[in-house]
């Protein structure tokens, strides 16, 4: 059986409502944070968890990490049922919730491990080995002897990553771990995260809206809407679907020079710039580009893949999220 | 530096309530003396005010993590919660208090008779007031931790946590000692958690109870020790299974 295997999970909330006028008392509203999500995970992978603000993905991390019950189906990671067996779950999965912190606030960092190492039972030899492997990965050296209140939010966000795997777990759960970090911080965190899943095999379950988090880590991603789980599999694949659309930017010569293009075939005037926008399966490229250096000489011209981004975005849309 | 003078502004706060609450009782005693003897009354405010912190709940941390959610974390790792979170209450109750007592006590004993602490009645009775204290300990962290509990329902402890004080001001004696409520209420008060928290051990300190009343005054202490952590953690175990922790 995969290494964790979750069958037909169902969460919901009861949310009591604002009192309408001339009513006595509140409606109560019954919300599916998770629907009918079944998935398997193997040990030693790295799945990205994606979808809308909302979704559940928060909510079936908490599930898998045993601090919420659900109210219908089968959870089991390496053959244990999370909120059951809490303690001996726990014990071999690490977590970041990019949101909160578990570091105590008013302590060097290095102090905050310390009672990890404590919580976790580490024996000390071992507990240097990896917190002096895992300090250098993330670059912590002189921020060990920090509080962690001075810390900016890439360090914060390091040092977090640090804590959640000083104990070695063989699961790591991360709920938007590069929220809020500038370029340099995500790409020394992205490539930690490969480096400690290649090294330990430690399977990765990352929750993010950063496109890019997903593209740079993870070969599979599942996205979740609505409480149910709508795509399964290579993000290539989810992409392809959407990514039907090219950009092209031209500059010519001649201030005057305007490519005579088929009705459909949108073109829009941006200062010395002509944007135009087609799709290659129904108007072939080289046609286009015959038709382009007609209308004069090109000093310039780029041809742009659409933004992930707004890929995402058109698939949440014709997904109706 | 600022935990230093947070420790240094609660001493001062302290002492200033013992000289008044002394001034105020030597007043009383011009008038009319009572039943218990002046000496007796200055060291019963001083050991009062000394361990004071230990009553009042007072981590504002832990309540912040049941408030935002940050308990999340704590459910994540392999340890009993209950057990984690009291532990927290009495280390903080413990250190708080003791770094407040030692300057106090100090201080208190350099006064003069009639305005500071005497020494204790026996050394039997400094023993088992220590002990007793040391039982009073573990049983108000039993009762905050119940406290706890409720926060995790309500998300709010304020309103439980004024009751609770307010309940906890009266009935361990830090308003009035309880040996001058009239005897009727005193029979029931004695009965109380609260009375055996600071009360009795201070009581026993002074000489104001007899050596042969320590083992009720313990045997009520434990009971309510035992009865109240056996229901907090009830309370918790029930709390975790239909716990939420809201927000992404």
């Amino acid at each position: 059986m995969a290494f964790i295997h979750a069958v037909k999970l169902e969460k919901r909330f009861i949310v009591r409502e604002k009192r309408k006028k001339g009513t006595l008392l509140r409606e109560k509203k019954t919300v599916h944070a998770l629907q009918d999500v079944s998935f398997e995970i193997e040990q030693g992978e790295l799945v990205g968890y994606i979808g809308p603000n909302g979704a559940g993905k928060s909510t079936s991390v908490k599930i898998l990490s045993g601090i919420l019950t659900p109210d219908g189906g089968d959870v089991t990671v390496g053959g244990i049922v999370p909120w059951k067996e809490r303690r001996k779950h726990v014990r071999r999965i690490g977590v970041v919730f990019g949101q909160r912190t578990q570091l105590w606030w008013d302590v060097p960092i290095r102090d905050s491990y310390d009672l990890l190492k404590d919580i976790y039972r580490i024996p000390g030899a071992d507990y240097e080995r990896r917190l002096k492997e895992l300090a250098e990965a993330l670059q912590l050296g002189d921020l060990l002897r920090t509080p962690l209140r001075q810390l900016s939010l890439g360090q914060r966000m390091r040092a977090e990553l640090c804590g959640s795997l000083i104990h070695r777990p063989e699961l790591l759960f991360l709920d938007e771990p590069t929220i809020g970090l500038d370029a340099v911080s995500k790409l020394a965190l992205r490539d930690f995260l490969k480096w400690e899943n290649r090294e330990y095999g430690t399977t990765v379950l990352l929750t993010t809206h950063d496109m890019e988090d997903i593209v740079a880590l993870c070969p599979r991603v599942m996205v979740l809407g609505h409480g149910k789980k709508l795509f399964d599999g290579a993000l290539g694949d989810l992409l392809s679907r959407y990514d039907t659309v090219r950009t092209v930017s031209v500059r010519y010569e001649e201030q005057a020079a305007s490519p005579r293009l088929p009705a459909s075939v949108p073109l829009v005037r941006e200062g010395e710039n002509l944007i135009i926008t087609y799709s290659p399966e129904a108007f072939p490229t080289s046609e286009m580009i015959a038709l382009l250096q007609g209308a004069g000489t090109i000093r310039e011209l780029t041809v742009q893949p659409r933004n992930i981004d707004h890929l995402v975005a058109d698939m949440y849309r014709e997904m109706d999220l | 530096m600022q935990y230093r003078g947070a420790v240094l502004g609660g001493v001062i706060c302290q002492v200033f309530f013992g000289l008044i609450l002394i001034a105020v009782y030597r007043t009383l005693y011009a008038g009319k003396p009572q039943s218990m003897p002046l000496e007796r009354i200055t060291s019963y405010v001083w050991l009062q005010q000394a361990f004071f912190r230990m009553l009042l709940a007072s981590d504002p941390d832990l309540l912040d993590k049941i408030r935002t959610g940050g308990i999340a974390y704590d459910l994540c790792r392999p340890l009993n919660l209950y057990g984690f979170y009291y532990v927290r209450i009495a280390a903080q109750k413990l250190t708080g208090s003791l770094m407040r007592a030692a300057p106090m006590l100090v201080f208190a004993l350099l006064l003069p008779k009639g305005w500071g602490l005497a020494a204790p009645a026996t050394p039997a009775g400094l023993l088992l007031a220590a002990w007793g204290l040391g039982l009073g300990l573990l049983c108000v962290s039993a009762l905050e931790n119940i406290t706890m509990g409720f926060t995790m329902r309500t998300l709010d402890s304020r309103g439980m946590q004024a009751m609770l004080n307010l309940l906890m001001m009266i009935f361990s004696g830090n308003v009035l000692p309880l040996i001058l409520f009239p005897d009727s209420w005193q029979k029931v008060i004695t009965l109380l958690p609260y009375a055996q928290l600071l009360d009795a051990p201070i009581r026993l300190y002074t000489g104001e109870a007899a050596l042969s009343e320590a083992p009720g005054m313990m045997m009520i202490q434990l009971g309510w020790t035992i009865v109240l952590t056996a229901l907090g953690v009830l309370f918790w175990q029930r709390n975790q299974r239909r716990m939420e922790i809201q927000g992404g």
